[in-house]
């Protein structure tokens, strides 16, 4: 179940689609022109919102009802476009725009004319040093031709579209923390409310959104509500961009409507091409770092919202990893969990301190094989006083690996108690008997 | 002194915001590039510049990864050891990095050309093992392609130095099909990286590799220790 168009990987497969006139020439910037010629920007929120477009960042909001929080006449307004992205598993934001930086700015400049803003920016993470480039050239170009700029096609209508860099910081991608940043602080994130559609960045209504998603808005408008929805299912329309990574024969990014099952996306000969060396699977992580693992149990689950979360795990941001048999639970689990606390911010402490306990259990017991068997209900304690207890979602994010770890392969972490001769440097009495090695006390 | 040399490029940026103080990020890039790493005197400048006390600015250089605040080799060397990237060789691709060099992570060459630094996730897991060289990428830097890579970067070491660690003119780079590095065709169209019909077996999992302790080899008659 292929997809005849693409809307969101539109035309990648055009060369030079990153220039202005051949974006031109395939249809590109007419909707922005369309929009303001003959539309209100009421007009437009409207078709977003009955489009039933959702946030593609990861937590799904729907992107109409979100533009539609701004309080009425309050002005000026801000347009965010989160490009933040860095989070293991996704890379499809870099690619949009690496090869048609033009429709990501379409979208933008729809999207800012729809919430009647005149400032929009585009926060990037500070890696995507070459994409930035891309992009700067693009708007250049779009300004030079006119649509940017003041009085835009004769219409009045004012856009200025900048892009800023971050400086490495996953939790940048936190929009509260990317408005933080935004303002040249450290990227700690807000307390909520105020929501950032009523006091954003400067304290002004500001609306942020991500790359794909408003990659979205310019096919929405050029084509219409009908056949936008016409994709995907009811609850999910359109397509999604999956990320598909790990130990597939095609790594890569896939626009597929939503509804596909994750046997397709990952053996399909079009898209994954099956497992390397046709190796078993044994975890999927279907949303990047902050889903929860599925297993090959659930290779039927189809792949929208609605039908991760039934399965028990999150469509997050679509960035599908699958690993195979070689991958042992308690490494994995290790691995990501290093990444949240190398990415957490330091603001609250069961995020910082409960992060840097998991990964230190989980190095001794991943990396180094000695555990005790109190090292299990440790780390069940750890992300028990984690989970619920942070300020933004970074802290329950990190809770996932380890406790899907110990879900699903409790008998990995047994395992490694069983073999382990304990703590090397033993219990202090000498008797190579095994004792608690980490002085920290589970409270109930 | 950056107003001096460069006051075309900061009234610019700063004309982009209504704070002085958002662009502090991009003006650290500056004077980044322009010191080669921000010195105590570099940042003072910037928040000088920004009219901002130097705490603040110090506190910012602290908080993101990007910001070195002692000096760094002429190519950074970032790799990507996350999930994905560490199952698909980025340990060997580390590991060898290291041998060609002869230096630690977080470590520069004795020639100031390199500094390897371990990173979070890159963003291109499609395309692991990854590595960014100043905030270019270079994707499928294999264990095998590391002296090439090397070769290619001693020799771009002007190039290097003129455009700074920061990535503001970056490029990003892959392997031909001689096996050369080469760069990126911005205007390319997108394809999904497509392993050889092959593939090579998948690395073996990580042995848990116990620590060699006189501790885990105590014969079981030893005597208590009358602690």
């Amino acid at each position: 179940m292929g997809l005849s168009e693409h809307i969101v990987m539109r035309e990648l497969d055009v060369p030079a689609i990153n220039d202005f006139e051949v974006y031109r020439r395939h249809g590109g910037w007419e909707a922005y022109r369309m929009a303001l010629k003959e539309k209100n920007p009421a007009d437009i929120v409207a078709m977003v919102k009955e489009s039933g477009l959702r946030g593609r960042g990861g937590a799904g909001f729907p992107t109409g009802i979100k533009w539609g929080f701004l309080p009425k006449g309050v002005y000026p307004r801000y347009l965010l476009c989160n490009c933040d992205e860095s989070e293991p598993g996704t890379f499809n934001n870099h690619q949009i725009i690496d090869r048609n930086p033009h429709q990501l700015i379409e979208g933008v400049a729809l999207s800012a004319f729809a919430i009647e803003c005149h400032t929009a920016y585009i926060y990037m993470r500070g890696e995507f040093a070459a994409a930035a480039i891309t992009l700067e050239r693009a708007i250049a170009a779009a300004y030079r031709a006119g649509f940017l700029g003041k009085n835009i096609l004769g219409t009045g209508f004012d856009l200025d579209i900048y892009v800023h860099r971050g400086a490495g910081a996953y939790i940048c991608g936190e929009e509260t923390a990317l408005m933080e940043s935004l303002e040249g602080k450290i990227g700690q994130p807000r307390l909520k409310p105020p929501f950032p559609a009523v006091a954003g960045l400067y304290g002004k209504p500001t609306i942020i959104n991500n790359v794909e998603t408003l990659a979205n808005v310019p096919r929405i408008v050029e084509k219409g509500v009908a056949w936008y929805r016409s994709h995907g299912t009811e609850k999910s329309p359109g397509t999604k961009c999956f990320s598909l990574s790990g130990h597939v024969n095609r790594p890569g990014n896939y626009e597929l409507p939503f509804g596909v099952p994750l046997r397709e996306l990952i053996e399909s000969p079009e898209y994954g091409g099956g497992m390397r060396g046709g190796r078993p699977v044994k975890i999927i992580i279907p949303g990047g770092a902050s889903a929860p693992w599925l297993t090959h149990q659930h290779l039927d689950v189809p792949l929208d919202y609605e039908s991760v979360a039934a399965a028990g795990s999150m469509l997050g941001s679509g960035a599908v990893i699958v690993l195979d048999d070689t991958v042992k639970a308690p490494h994995v689990a290790y691995k990501m969990d290093e990444f949240f606390k190398h990415e957490s911010c330091g603001k609250c402490t069961p995020c910082r301190e409960g992060t840097h306990w998991l990964v230190r259990v989980l190095h001794r017991i991943a990396e180094e094989g000695h555990a005790v068997p109190e090292d299990i209900p440790t780390l069940h304690s750890i992300y028990n006083q984690m989970a619920g207890n942070c300020f933004c979602l970074l802290g329950e994010s990190a809770v996932m690996p380890i406790k899907s770890a110990l879900t699903l392969f409790p008998e990995e972490f047994e395992a490694i108690v069983a073999a382990s001769r304990g703590h090397p440097h033993g219990n202090g009495h000498g008797d190579g008997r095994r004792g608690p090695v980490i002085p920290l006390t589970a409270k109930p | 002194m950056l107003l001096e040399t460069h006051r075309a490029d900061i009234e610019t940026i700063l004309s982009r915001y209504d704070s002085r103080r958002s662009a502090v990020l991009p003006l650290l890039y500056l004077a980044q590039d322009t010191y080669g790493h921000l010195t105590d005197a570099a940042i003072r400048e910037v928040a000088a510049i920004l009219d901002l006390p130097p705490t603040d600015v110090f506190e910012v250089v602290g908080f993101y990864t990007l910001f070195y605040n002692r000096p760094v080799g002429t190519w950074v060397l970032q790799v990507c050891d996350d999930v994905p990237c560490c199952y698909l060789g980025a340990e060997e691709l580390i590991t060898a990095l290291k041998q060609s060099l002869g230096i630690a992570e977080e470590q520069t060459t004795g020639d100031g050309m390199f500094t390897v630094q371990r990173v979070k996730c890159l963003a291109a897991c499609d395309r692991a093992p990854v590595l960014q060289a100043n905030l270019d990428y270079v994707y499928d830097v294999t264990p095998e392609r590391v002296n090439t890579l090397l070769d290619n970067l001693r020799a771009r070491a002007a190039e290097a130095r003129q455009r700074g660690v920061s990535g503001r003119f970056a490029e990003d780079f892959e392997w031909g099909p001689d096996g050369a590095l080469v760069q990126i065709d911005r205007a390319a169209p997108y394809r999904p990286r497509q392993f050889p019909a092959a593939p090579p077996p998948a690395p073996p999992p990580p042995e848990p590799v116990p620590e060699a302790d006189a501790g885990h080899d105590r014969p079981a008659d030893r005597k208590a220790s009358p602690l």
